[in-house]
């Protein structure tokens, strides 16, 4: 809301400095957005919030500066003398849609001589933003910026039988509006029509047809009372959005409909002569009385937490304009002003007694009581993660929750059921709520690629979101990781990472099949017996489809297979004061021997006094060994907790191992 | 006649044997000045102090011939001409020492301690989730816990119970991302929370009173995304809910909670303002650099709030507050554009 500081200062009986007050209003609740200089005048701008619509004109603003400088307001009498034609004799108005118009008020002046404004009207105008038209024009939009009350003037003349019908648009009606566009109205659109077609759209915008111009004599004087939501689809729906629906799809004070029009009509008679014929046509419902409100004297204590005198509180009420009704130790019952309709409850009385009091009084040094506070499990392992990744030189990447359609479709192994889809998209073309966090991950190593940034590791935390058959979707956290590395990188990685969460875990994997990895180098990730996620290459074709030029690996785990399994509260073993002995092996196997099936044959042989097992390389050599045969190096450590253990033992052991990986997997050994 | 010149000349002043000492010594201090010479500068500094044209000692007991008997000239000068190529040939042969010397030590492996060493590749946390993680910390000390909610969210949570009315604005299509779709059968709407005060209604839903918590997570409103805004960002918001909770405490934990931010003990104001679920609603500024710069949004929890969640707004009372992560972040960091933030260009992550 611009304020004319030359205009503001007319209702205000004192003197002030334009800074001061602007100051005194932001800490009363009207934000100081700035001040500008426009002629000899102030453009003082004050943000009001939605709940104030009372302050979308001057006099509201000068209402609560007079509050706050503790002054007696000065309001213009709007008492314009009257001729002695009724106005029902010269119009009349029809409400057919009470439901969008409330009230509708007509007045009536005719002879008068349009022309343009006298320079103090054009002046405030032009200080807050409104262009110039015509004096009956400007002084409409004058009294607008005034009282906050809309207000049109039809060229009476032009108005089909001189009547006036506020009803439902018609499906598909056309509108031609004083800008000179052509709007399609539909039944939800309140218009205010003559006997014909629309003139106006009812408190958004007038029509071109009976518009005011240089040969107008007649006036009919609308000010009225919209529904406040259809007004604000209304202006939505036609992108046609004016300081008359901004008011009016805030509210506007009922009691000042009337008020408004006769000050109206005052400037006119003013300023551009003709006589006002007498009464005013009123239709539709009338100005609700505001309800009682009873304020406990406690409870400005109990919310504020200082004490207020029950005097100052009460003045201050009085001074915004609220009655009281009733009073006594306990309680006040009071009846707030009709431009106040955002007050309606006892908390609502307290925010008005401790805003107008001033929130510096609130100290800022209270003893608020110490308690503990909870860390979740859940927090502590999402912090072992961060910890072990950052150490493995992954960066944390945070990506939109929302992706294109064809990146999720890109991977779809968690559900099935295509994603939920939000009503706009986020960004460009981006609508689908993600099932994965791989593709936004590929997506963001195709931008680093694209910067030439040579290592690209990231890893993220965030949801996705999978639909349900009823209800809200769920949301699974996940752990979302891209590397530059190979498989079995990547793969340490996560071990390590599961390791540091849970030291016993079993880690295995199991073969996985879809189209963005690669048909081999990539499988499931299960914990003990839950999937935990997927993690592999990227196929050829998935680099593709995003645009990758080098190769990449992808993993993707439910943060909730690594939560479960945590172990936060790590229990001491005493560690054995005896050597360990290692021996190394070297096996020849078929080709489709698995690492995993020789792990589980050592360590069923090996005993109790096995310590680690640890793999070392495969090795290939078709002229020694023959074709479809590898080698599998690998060391085996041993240590007992009471004693030094024997070179010849654990030789035994190892002759226990060989034969037992003979037996079990056709290995055999190699010296 | 030899008597007439002796007497007509002046005296020997020196013996042939004291002459040839004296070249004997200069010879044998000259090779061995030459041979300690470690580099070229004190080896030019011995060249002239021996031979040097002017000043040399050399020089000098060139000139002492003249003081010798006439006899012994002969045989002194043949010493001298023998003593000045023994001076020549040691210092030639230290220039070639020297030469020698620098040659080798180019061949030979040095150690070089100004090679870099091999760096491990450390990661960087992302910046949005360190400041999340200095809030928390903050709050944790203030006593308060974290307390999680879902993304997507029903209308009751994200107005209806936050005293949003149906007819309210900020309910408007344009201005939520509203989420149909899958194969859901059910009916109810469903949307992209818009904040995170959904959170305060689940947990009051299902914990009495006291309630003193934060939540923090990922918000979303269709805004175009510009330097200052993004569709997709992330709130923190506390609530306080006891009995006897006012208005000066909360003043009091933003107070704290801002100086524990800005490392110095820092004065907050609040400014009169609206939001539907808290009343009175201020705008919070905290005092920096002799100014005020804006924290957030905050207020007492609306009563309407606290019945929507079951509560007797008669028996308790409870402050909320809200923060946008992101202007913290930017602030924090110097960052002028916050579309950065979801990049995800490494060099911009390891910056932090």
């Amino acid at each position: 809301m611009l304020v004319s500081w030359n205009w503001l200062k007319e209702y205000l009986a004192h003197e002030v400095d334009p800074a001061e007050l602007a100051h005194r209003l932001m800490m009363a609740g009207l934000n100081h957005e700035g001040t500008r200089e426009v002629g000899d005048d102030l453009a003082i701008d004050l943000e009001v919030t939605s709940n104030r619509p009372d302050c979308l004109g001057h006099i509201g603003v000068a209402r609560e500066s007079c509050v706050l400088l503790q002054q007696p307001l000065r309001l213009p009498e709007a008492q314009p003398p009257v001729s002695d034609t009724l106005v029902d004799e010269l119009t009349g108005v029809t409400l057919e849609c009470p439901d969008l118009c409330y009230r509708y008020t007509a007045r009536i002046i005719r002879g008068i001589r349009v022309g343009p404004s006298p320079d103090w009207l054009a002046q405030r105008l032009q200080t807050v933003g409104i262009a110039i038209i015509n004096n009956i024009v400007d002084i409409t939009n004058y009294v607008c910026m005034e009282i906050g009350q809309p207000l049109h003037a039809f060229d009476l003349s032009k108005l089909k039988s001189g009547q006036i019908v506020v009803r439902q648009a018609s499906v598909e009606e056309p509108f031609l509006a004083i800008d000179h566009h052509t709007y399609t109205l539909d039944p939800a659109m309140c218009v205010i029509a003559d006997a014909e077609c629309a003139v106006a759209l009812g408190g958004v915008m007038g029509g071109a047809a009976t518009e005011v111009s240089a040969n107008t004599v007649e006036l009919l004087i609308e000010a009225a009372e919209f529904d406040p939501v259809s007004i604000r689809n209304t202006a939505r729906q036609l992108n046609l959005h004016s300081p008359s629906s901004y008011r009016f799809e805030r509210g506007v004070d009922s009691h000042s409909v009337d008020w408004a029009s006769r000050r109206c009509c005052e400037l006119i008679l003013d300023l551009a002569g003709g006589e006002l014929a007498a009464g005013v046509i009123d239709v539709g419902r009338r100005p609700s009385p505001s309800k009682p409100i009873v304020l406990r004297w406690s409870q400005l204590s109990r919310v504020l937490g200082i004490d207020i005198d029950r005097d100052i509180a009460g003045h201050i009420l009085t001074e915004l304009g609220i009655q009281t009704k009733r009073q006594d130790e306990q309680s006040v019952e009071v009846i707030p002003p009709t431009w106040r309709r955002d007050l309606s409850r006892e908390i609502d009385l307290i925010e008005e007694v401790a805003r107008v009091h001033g929130y510096e009084n609130i100290p800022e040094d209270a003893r608020v009581p110490m308690v503990p506070s909870q860390r979740s499990d859940a927090d502590r392992v999402l912090e072992i993660v961060r910890r072990v990744l950052l150490s493995a030189g992954f960066d944390e990447a945070m990506t939109y929750s929302v992706v294109s359609e064809e990146d999720s479709s890109a991977f779809s192994l968690w559900t099935t059921a295509p994603p939920l889809r939000s009503s706009t998209p986020m960004l460009k073309g981006a609508d689908c709520l993600r099932r994965s966090l791989i593709p936004s991950l590929l997506r963001a190593r195709r931008v680093n690629e694209s910067l030439s940034n040579s290592v690209v590791e990231l890893f993220e935390t965030a949801r996705v979101y999978w639909p349900e058959d009823d209800g809200l979707p769920r949301e699974e956290l996940m752990l979302g990781i891209t590397s530059g590395g190979d498989f079995f990188s990547l793969k340490g990685v996560i071990e390590a990472m599961v390791a540091a969460i849970q030291p016993a875990a079993t880690l295995t994997v199991r073969d996985t099949s879809c189209d963005l990895l690669d048909a081999t180098h990539s499988a499931e990730l299960w914990i003990h017996d839950q999937l935990a996620g997927y993690f592999g290459h990227v196929s050829e074709a998935g680099l593709k489809r995003f645009s990758l030029r080098a190769p990449a690996t992808v993993a993707e785990l439910r943060f909730s297979a690594l939560a479960s399994i945590a172990d936060l509260k790590r229990q001491h073993r005493t560690q054995s004061p005896y050597p360990s002995v290692a021996r190394d092996l070297n096996l020849v196997v078929d080709e489709q021997v698995r690492w995993s099936q020789i792990a589980d044959s050592v360590r069923s042989a090996a005993g109790e006094l096995l310590e680690d097992i640890r793999f070392h390389e495969p090795y290939r050599d078709p002229d020694k060994d023959g074709p479809g045969k590898k080698r599998l190096l690998f060391s085996v450590t041993f240590r007992s907790s009471e004693r030094t253990l024997t070179g010849e033992e654990i030789d035994a052991r190892r002759e226990q191992i060989v034969a037992a990986c003979r037996a079990d997997c056709g290995a055999r050994l190699i010296d | 006649m030899a008597s007439q010149t002796d007497a007509a000349a002046p005296p020997p002043r020196m013996q042939l044997s004291e002459f040839q000492q004296q070249l004997d010594d200069l010879a044998q201090s000259a090779r061995e000045d030459f041979s300690q010479a470690a580099d070229t500068e004190s080896l030019e500094a011995a060249r002239v102090r021996y031979v040097g044209a002017k000043s040399g000692r050399l020089k000098a007991s060139q000139k002492l011939l003249g003081q010798l008997d006439k006899s012994d000239k002969p045989a002194a000068g043949k010493s001298f001409n023998e003593t000045k190529q023994l001076v020549e040939s040691a210092f030639n042969a230290s220039v070639l020492r020297l030469e020698q010397n620098a040659s080798d030590s180019v061949h030979q492996e040095q150690f070089d301690p100004t090679i870099p060493g091999p760096r491990p590749r450390l990661g960087h946390l992302h910046p949005i989730t360190q400041t999340i993680e200095e809030l928390k910390d903050i709050m944790g000390r203030l006593g308060f816990s974290v307390a999680d909610g879902p993304e997507i969210e029903d209308e009751w949570h994200n107005f209806d119970a936050l005293n949003i009315l149906p007819a309210h604005p900020a309910r408007d299509p344009l201005d939520n991302f509203y989420v149909s779709g899958g194969e859901t059968t059910s009916v109810q709407t469903m949307l992209m929370r818009s904040q995170t005060s959904t959170v305060q209604i689940r947990v009051m839903e299902n914990t009495p009173p006291p309630v003193r918590i934060i939540s923090l997570g990922r918000v979303y409103r269709p805004d175009t995304p510009d330097a200052t805004h993004l569709p997709m960002f992330h709130q923190i918001e506390g609530l306080l809910v006891d009995r006897q909770v006012t208005m000066a405490d909360l003043k009091s934990v933003l107070r704290i909670f801002a100086s524990n931010y800005l490392g110095t003990d820092v004065h907050v104001r609040f400014r009169p303002s609206f939001f539907p679920f808290t009343e009175p609603s201020v705008e919070v500024d905290m005092s920096w650099q002799g100014g005020w710069l804006e924290m957030g949004g905050a207020g007492m929890v609306d009563p309407a709030v606290l019945q929507a969640v079951g509560y007797d707004p008669d028996a308790v009372t409870g402050f909320a507050f809200g923060l946008g992560i992101e202007r913290l972040c930017a602030r924090r960091h110097g960052m002028d554009d916050i579309r950065e933030i979801y990049k995800n260009d490494v060099r911009f992550l390891h910056q932090f």
